[in-house]
């Protein structure tokens, strides 16, 4: 990953690496393979022709049609990994309860969140660089790992967040906020999308060649962007 | 809410509704710079951003340039997953940023409203 002359910063290209691993090795809820595969989809959303015609509807979910995928995986979760990717801006709860009407678990809904949203933080740097985006790899055998039920508590989001005890410290931070506790029913989906994340950025003390006012101009303006509320 | 944070912290009144808007001064030093490149990695706008690569790395340095790219890709993740799970605001938050989010125009940012507003939309 990054052969650039631009200079990036090496603890983040390592992190990306780990994360890049991570995903190529089986999940909790989903396999290897079809981790790699929903990095894959991701990816295809951008070229998707059914995803143009949503974003430029008024709303998304009056649009029909079949998605452009690239892979095999269930028609629901292509859906709910196209919505993700390009248009989060115009993900609601109904999104969310038709996934789980479709037979998505709120378990493997978690774990394909995190692998795509930790897929954009690494395409979209890439990208951003002028770099072509890293090949997937190989996808190691065997099931999803499966987990016990971590502790997590109906918090008023549309999944269950982790129980505040369990929080402190998932976030490197002294108290739990709940983007630190929304993957919490999934612990390991938690673990990937941070070993990612981390890597960019920092609450306070950023140690960037930017001002943490900058760092925190840029994180507001993209959370406009994406019409984030949180 | 964290620009407030930090103009509190810097001891500097950001004009934070600047950062919703898309334009006008913030008060942030370079922020047309970087909201310029900030906004073509969001849309994906590649080409365009191979120009303002350079163009910032005159105005910002090189290093400074990349980290702008760096913070901006990991929000770009982050924003996702809370789009996707539909997490409320943190209960101390709640509180402390009404008057702010009502003028800066967050509140229509509302995963409640957003929910309404398009499931309304595509009935219509």
């Amino acid at each position: 990953m990054y052969q650039t002359s631009y200079p990036v910063r090496a603890d983040l290209a390592r992190k990306h690496l780990e994360a890049w691993r991570l995903i190529a090795r089986p999940g909790a809820f989903f396999d290897a393979a079809e981790r790699v595969q929903i990095v894959q989809e991701a990816r295809a959303a951008l070229y998707c022709a059914l995803c143009r015609r949503r974003k430029d509807a008024l709303s998304p979910n009056a649009v029909e049609g079949s998605h452009d995928a690239a892979t095999a995986l269930p028609t629901p979760l292509v859906d709910l990994i196209h919505r993700i990717r390009t248009d989060p801006a115009r993900m609601t709860r109904s999104v969310f309860d038709g996934a789980l009407a479709a037979g998505i678990s709120a378990e493997r809904y978690i774990e394909a969140v995190s692998v795509v949203c930790t897929s954009v933080i690494v395409d979209t740097f890439h990208n951003a660089l002028g770099l072509p985006v890293p090949d997937t790899l190989p996808p190691e055998p065997g099931p999803p790992t499966g987990q016990e039920r971590p502790p997590v508590v109906d918090a008023g989001a549309w999944v269950p967040l982790t129980a505040v005890d369990e929080a402190d410290g998932v976030f490197g931070m002294p108290r739990a906020p709940n983007i630190g506790r929304a993957m919490g029913l999934v612990p390991s989906a938690v673990t990937l999308f941070f070993l990612a994340f981390r890597a960019h950025y920092a609450l306070r003390d950023i140690p960037l060649d930017i001002t943490q006012a900058q760092a925190e101009f840029i994180a507001s303006r993209v959370s406009a962007l994406n019409e984030c509320f949180y | 809410m964290l620009l407030r944070a930090s103009g509190e912290r810097d001891d500097r009144a950001y004009e934070l509704s600047a950062v919703t808007r898309g334009h006008g001064d913030s008060g942030v030093p370079h922020s047309d710079t970087i909201r310029a490149l900030t906004e073509a990695t969001v849309a994906n706008r590649w080409d365009e951003l191979a120009g303002l690569r350079e163009s910032a790395a005159t105005v910002l340095g090189e290093q400074a340039m990349v980290d702008v790219l760096t913070v901006a890709a990991a929000f770009n993740g982050i924003t996702r997953v809370a789009d996707a799970t539909g997490i409320p605001l943190d209960d101390n938050v709640v509180p402390a940023t009404e008057e702010l989010r009502a003028a800066v125009g967050i509140d229509r940012f509302d995963y409640h409203e957003k929910t309404a507003r398009y499931d309304l939309a595509a009935a219509s």
